[in-house]
């Protein structure tokens, strides 16, 4: 259990530092306006579309790599013991 | 001979300290183990249980069991460290090259800010420098202060954190949670939390600001607070109490149930 805890973490802090440093270039107005969640600006080229989609991906992966470790495999194995346990009593 | 005789001419094999050796009448701990009856028997009984449980973990645990008890500093533990302080230095460095912090312009020198104030984590400190409005007017005096109100804030610090340093004398903290001790941890709390109003005390500008309070409100706030804060954490562990003597004794009742 320790174990997919550690691994939930790992992902939603590797991933958040990706999203953090590519918001922290493409999408932060200024220091003192927004920071991080600023629309993106209008011509970025190839490289910065490639980096918004990195952005992207490294968000939902953040949050659905921390759901996967901390929320369905631990009740997926709680699902199989408990049908394991309903099979034993049966 | 003379050690193993005394003055009253018995033979004594022990050497005079008093420990005796175990002889036929004093229980065996297998017999102790034993015992089939009473509090002896429950408390047994729930130790047993416990050691079982935790036995069935760890064999239920894909962890290994090493023989050892510790590891040497020279490879293990220093290729460890290595290996953290490696992990550490390199977040830094990626943080500090990838997002540079940002650098203001540099202070004007000859205009005050218009807010002062110290790090963050001497605001309780700062706000003890604003209690001029409790620093009393003795009639004595004329309606004088006995001190200004900066050496008042001063002596407020002393108080603070003498009261800190006289608590652990007051209390060692026996309690491994907060149900055994209501009335200290409420205290703690209580602290907590006043040590937060007293920092939100020396922005009183920014909070008059932001939210509908007027100065003396938020005086006012930042000593009711921690008074109500401990009477909350106070009563609601209390009720607690109530139901974590009911698990320990659930426990104790389903080893032994009642006939």
């Amino acid at each position: 259990m320790a174990d997919e805890f550690a691994k939930g973490l790992g992902i939603l802090t590797t991933a958040g530092l990706v999203w953090m440093a590519v918001s922290s270039w493409l999408t932060t107005a200024g220091f003192e306006s927004t920071q991080l969640v600023a629309p993106p600006p209008e011509d970025l080229g190839t490289y910065g579309e490639l980096a918004i989609l990195v952005r992207e991906v490294s968000m939902w992966f953040a949050i659905f790599g921390a759901l996967a470790f901390w929320v369905a495999i631990p009740a997926g194995r709680e699902i199989q013991r408990a049908r394991a346990e309903r099979r034993e009593e049966a | 001979m003379t050690d193993d005789t005394t003055t009253d001419g018995e033979p004594r094999t022990d050497g005079g300290t008093g420990i005796v050796p175990q002889d036929d009448q004093a229980p065996t701990w297998t017999e102790r183990k034993a015992r089939t009856q009473g509090l002896a028997r429950l408390t047994y009984e729930y130790f047993e249980r416990s050691r079982r449980e935790d036995e069935d973990l760890r064999h239920e645990s894909d962890y290994v069991e090493r023989d050892v008890l510790a590891f040497p500093t020279w490879p293990h533990e220093m290729i460890r460290n290595l290996a953290i302080t490696s992990f550490f230095i390199g977040a830094m460095f990626f943080i500090s090259a990838a997002i540079p912090p940002h650098i203001p312009s540099p202070a004007n020198p000859d205009a005050t800010p218009a807010v002062i104030l110290p790090d963050w984590y001497l605001y309780w400190s700062f706000g003890l420098l604003h209690l001029d409005p409790i620093n009393p007017e003795l009639a004595l005096l004329g309606g004088e202060k006995l001190m200004s109100d900066r050496v008042y804030g001063v002596l407020a610090n002393l108080v603070v954190v003498g009261f800190i340093a006289i608590v652990p004398f007051l209390n060692k903290g026996s309690a491994r949670r907060p149900v055994e001790e209501p009335f200290w941890a409420a205290l703690g709390v209580g602290g907590i939390v006043f040590a937060f109003t007293i920092s939100v005390l020396p922005v009183q500008n920014l909070v008059a600001e932001t939210f509908p309070m007027t100065v003396p409100e938020l005086f006012t706030l930042t000593f009711i607070l921690p008074v109500v804060a401990f009477f909350l954490t106070y009563s609601v562990l209390k009720t607690m109490r109530e139901g974590y003597m009911f698990e320990l004794n659930r426990r104790y009742y389903r080893l032994r149930p009642p006939k």
